[in-house]
């Protein structure tokens, strides 16, 4: 573990939609997915980096742009001194030489027209390495070395199980001799006891040629498994990263606290076990949250610094203010509920959606706020009801975007130590913003 | 406790080009009432069609050739008695000796089942709520007159097909049953489900759609809950969430589950009992603590020293050498089905062996059940090493780390 072989420096990817020509002509603005948004880490030499996250947090966007198999929109990427999206020529293919990819599904990665002879040998006949003898007798090598016997150097994938063909990818990305390999989701479609095997290859291999790994997956217990080091993603950023035993140990990030609660043990322990689930889903890359992307299900949202309300309430508070602040919330069905045509009784539409909306007690003044927004919002006055509870309820985490600072184990947290100038915005969003009176503008 | 169901020498196979296939084969099990079984395995391993045979879902070319499905219900027994007294024992009445209508009446009512992948499981052309009211709809015209059990049929006849193809409209719902599906939504965690039933499945998150296919499964108040791999396609942070939901469910609703996995994690979150399967057999079944702590068959054992521990990294795992064998008759040899990877195979395996009784709740498909291993009787490994039957190439695909001894199983197609 010495220098790093790969840098990645504020790495972006965006997706750019409605930017065809007819939307430029009729003026529509492109939409932005942000896949990555602004990734960086170092890979260290003869290191297996973990990144772990859920679908759609860029991970895999990530290893294919970082192997330039895709055009970034922003950052760099320096590999053992060279900048990987500035080489060209023969600078190129010594960088392809260096490094390979092995992919997911072992299913579609395979060409079927293709042998495994063929596969494995198809990265030293585009980099012209060896005679056609040699090459195959490369193949064989590399066949016996991943497990399979260098007679099925002639059958073609179908004929091979799943776990084969994994053996196959990886032979295929060993052919050229790599130093560094991004393993994508290697194991995630094998069976347990073949996912073992291949786990076991790889540790192997590692050892053996002194390789880089660069090792994605979703499964926390593989990535905890394999990996030297772990990152954790979240909406195309990384949200921490350290460490195996630290992450896994004494995570610092809520999402990774999270994430590692989440996975069911299989042990008989596990049903005793309790687990805090968080709530709702990953928001959507088009239109990432303000502030932490994290915050829509924080379980340990900041609260303002005028504010002591139980967690729990106001994290219930916050979750109705976006519920009203989205339109979530059908005013038309709850007053069709509550059976006054007139829409008169505002007190009972007031203890009806209160009742619907909280689980936990509220604090006096939290309560009269509440019902205040609600109050509004039975008058059809949306705006009103979010502005309510906006004033009281904004939290530092859904304005200031937290950031990576530097060290052996940082996380992207507001709670935890931030950057310089992250802790500076800070200070300057609390000055702006004071307590709120309560009641003050209740009518 | 009692048993909701009783499944004694289930089989099922597919009669296809390539030959028959042995999906599932002398199955039993037992499910009690208002309990989750567990049944877990890898893939090709029989247990979604297990799944599937239970609720009489199985499709051509596939068929259920033999087995017994006893269900306990009074009313049913009662009802059939007459007509059928070999069906019937006590309250137990053996489903396969009903006919496809009667059996067809219990989907939905006493059976119902959910699907791996929610996005494709839901019509994508018609709103959550409709299809869910639908279902709803049907229990409720079946309780409107539950003897026939043409009733879920009514109203559907021909000039009704022509009058619905002609004039589109809600037919197949009502306004209760709709009623109906929002609380149901609600019932499954989703926030304002009055708005969010009006919406269509591409709208729905992959958690949101599962939570709605449960939903549905629930509109008929199932006794049975045969859930297929609910949490496969799901993210770890939202199939916490789905299984919170399915324990609660079968808890607040005394509702029994089927659930069908390959994640031990998963079994050992909500099973009581666990039935691991492995060729289309069941090789050991028993409590939770029996099949997780004291794993008898050899495929148990080596399933569990699989799966990397979250908790106790480092170790180095301990996989089952070789891959799971195709099912087709032809090829399966005529010796316990796991004797070629078993690394503590003996002469007594090579012939099809009986279930041994561990214990009372413990039972397993492997003479380890009753007597120690003895290295004196270990098959010689070339036996073993042999290719099956039926011409497959004697290749290998064994290594360092694949252990030696590993037939190169036939490859399945996918």
């Amino acid at each position: 573990m010495t220098d790093p072989l790969v840098t990645v420096d504020g790495l972006e990817k965006y997706y750019y939609e409605n930017d065809t020509l007819l939307d430029r002509l009729t003026g529509a603005e492109p939409e932005a997915v942000r896949a990555v948004d602004g990734v960086s880490f170092d890979v260290r030499e003869g290191e297996t980096l973990g990144v772990v996250g859920e679908s759609g947090c860029g991970k895999s966007t990530l290893a294919e742009t970082l192997m330039r198999l895709r055009e970034p929109t922003g950052g760099s990427v320096t590999f053992d001194g060279d900048p990987v999206f500035e080489l060209s020529g023969g600078d190129m293919d010594a960088f392809r030489r260096r490094a390979q990819v092995m992919f997911q599904d072992p299913f579609s990665s395979l060409d079927p027209r293709m042998t495994a002879g063929e596969i494995i040998t198809e990265p030293l006949a585009i980099h012209d390495v060896g005679t056609a003898a040699e090459r195959r007798e490369r193949a064989e090598t590399l066949l016996e070395e991943v497990g399979l016997s260098a007679d099925q150097i002639d059958r073609y994938p179908h004929e091979f199980s799943g776990g084969q063909r994994q053996r196959i990818g990886f032979a295929r990305a060993l052919a050229i001799d790599p130093e560094f390999v991004v393993l994508d989701e290697p194991v995630s479609a094998l069976d347990v006891s073949v996912q073992a095997q291949v786990l076991n290859l790889l540790a192997d291999m590692q050892a053996e040629r002194d390789l880089t790994y660069l090792f994605i997956a979703h499964d926390l217990s593989v990535v905890r498994h394999i990996s030297d080091r772990v990152a954790v993603m979240y909406l195309g950023e990384i949200v921490e990263i350290g460490p195996t035993e630290e992450i896994f140990e004494d995570p610092q990030h809520p999402y990774t606290k999270a994430l590692l609660e989440s996975v069911p043990r299989a042990d008989t322990d596990e049903r005793d076990r309790v687990v805090e689930t968080i709530r709702g889903d990953v928001p959507s890359p088009r239109d990432p949250p303000s502030g932490c992307s994290f915050r829509t299900r924080c379980p340990e949202l900041i609260q303002p610094p005028w504010l002591d309300a139980p967690q729990a309430a106001f994290r219930e508070i916050s979750e109705f203010r976006t519920r009203i602040e989205n339109g979530d919330i059908d005013v038309d069905t709850r007053w069709e509920r509550v059976g006054d045509p007139d829409r008169e009784d505002r007190a009972a539409f007031v203890d009806a959606l209160r009742e619907e909306a909280f689980d936990e007690d509220l604090p006096d003044n939290d309560e009269e706020t509440v019902r205040e927004a609600i109050r509004a919002l039975a008058d059809g006055d949306r705006e009103a009801a979010a502005a309510t509870l906006r004033e009281r309820y904004r939290s530092p985490c859904e304005a200031i975007d937290p950031a990576l600072p530097a060290g052996n184990h940082p996380d992207a947290c507001l709670r935890n130590e931030q950057p310089a100038d992250v802790e500076a915005a800070r200070e300057e969003w609390e000055a702006d913003h004071d307590a709120p009176e309560v009641g003050a503008s209740s009518r | 406790m009692t048993d909701l169901l009783r499944v004694r020498d289930l089989s099922t196979r597919f009669f296809t080009e390539e030959g028959q296939i042995n999906a599932v084969e002398n199955v039993s099990f037992t499910v009690e009432a208002g309990s989750v079984l567990g049944v877990v395995g890898e893939s090709g391993s029989g247990k979604s069609v297990t799944g599937l045979s239970l609720i009489d879902l199985v499709e051509s070319p596939g068929k259920i050739t033999s087995g017994e499905v006893w269900y306990n219900n009074a009313d049913l027994a009662e009802r059939v008695e007459g007509d059928r007294p070999e069906a019937v024992d006590g309250d137990f009445v053996d489903l396969r000796r009903l006919s496809e209508a009667e059996r067809r009446s219990l989907r939905g009512s006493a059976f119902s089942m959910i699907f791996q992948d929610p996005m494709s499981s839901f019509n994508p052309s018609i709103t959550v709520g409709e299809q869910i009211a639908e279902a709803a709809e049907v229990q409720r015209r079946a309780s409107a007159n539950p003897r026939s059990t043409r009733s879920r049929t009514q109203g559907y006849g021909l000039g009704r097909m022509l009058l619905d193809g002609a004039l589109p409209d809600r037919s197949y719902t009502s306004e209760e049953s709709w009623d109906r599906a929002v609380e149901l939504l609600e019932r499954v965690g989703i926030p304002d489900p009055a708005e969010r039933a009006e919406e269509y499945p591409h709208q729905f998150s992959g958690g949101m759609l599962q939570r709605a296919m449960i939903a549905q499964a629930l509109a008929g108040d199932p006794d049975l809950l045969v859930a297929d791999e609910p949490t496969t396609a799901l993210d770890v942070t939202i199939q916490a969430q789905i299984l919170d939901l399915l324990a609660d469910l079968q808890e607040t609703m005394e509702m029994s589950v089927v659930l069908i996995t390959h994640n031990l994690g998963v079994i050992a979150r909500v099973a009581d009992r666990v039935s691991v399967m492995y060729a289309g057999e069941v090789v050991e079944r028993g409590t939770l603590t029996d099949v997780f702590d004291r794993p008898v068959h050899p495929y148990t054992k080596g399933l569990l020293g699989s799966v990397p521990d979250i908790d106790r990294p480092g170790e180095r795992l301990e996989p089952i050498a070789g891959n799971v064998p195709d099912l087709v008759d032809a090829n399966m040899p005529d010796r316990c089905y796991f004797a070629d990877r078993c690394p503590k195979a003996m002469t007594d395996c090579l012939t099809r062996l009986p279930e041994y009784e561990v214990s009372d709740s413990h039972r397993a498909r492997c003479v380890l059940a009753e007597r120690e291993y003895s290295e004196a009787d270990a098959v010689p490994a070339e036996r073993l090493a042999r290719p099956t039957d039926g011409g497959a190439t004697g290749d290998d695909g064994s290594t360092a780390s694949d252990e030696s001894a590993a037939p190169d199983a036939e490859v399945s197609d996918d």
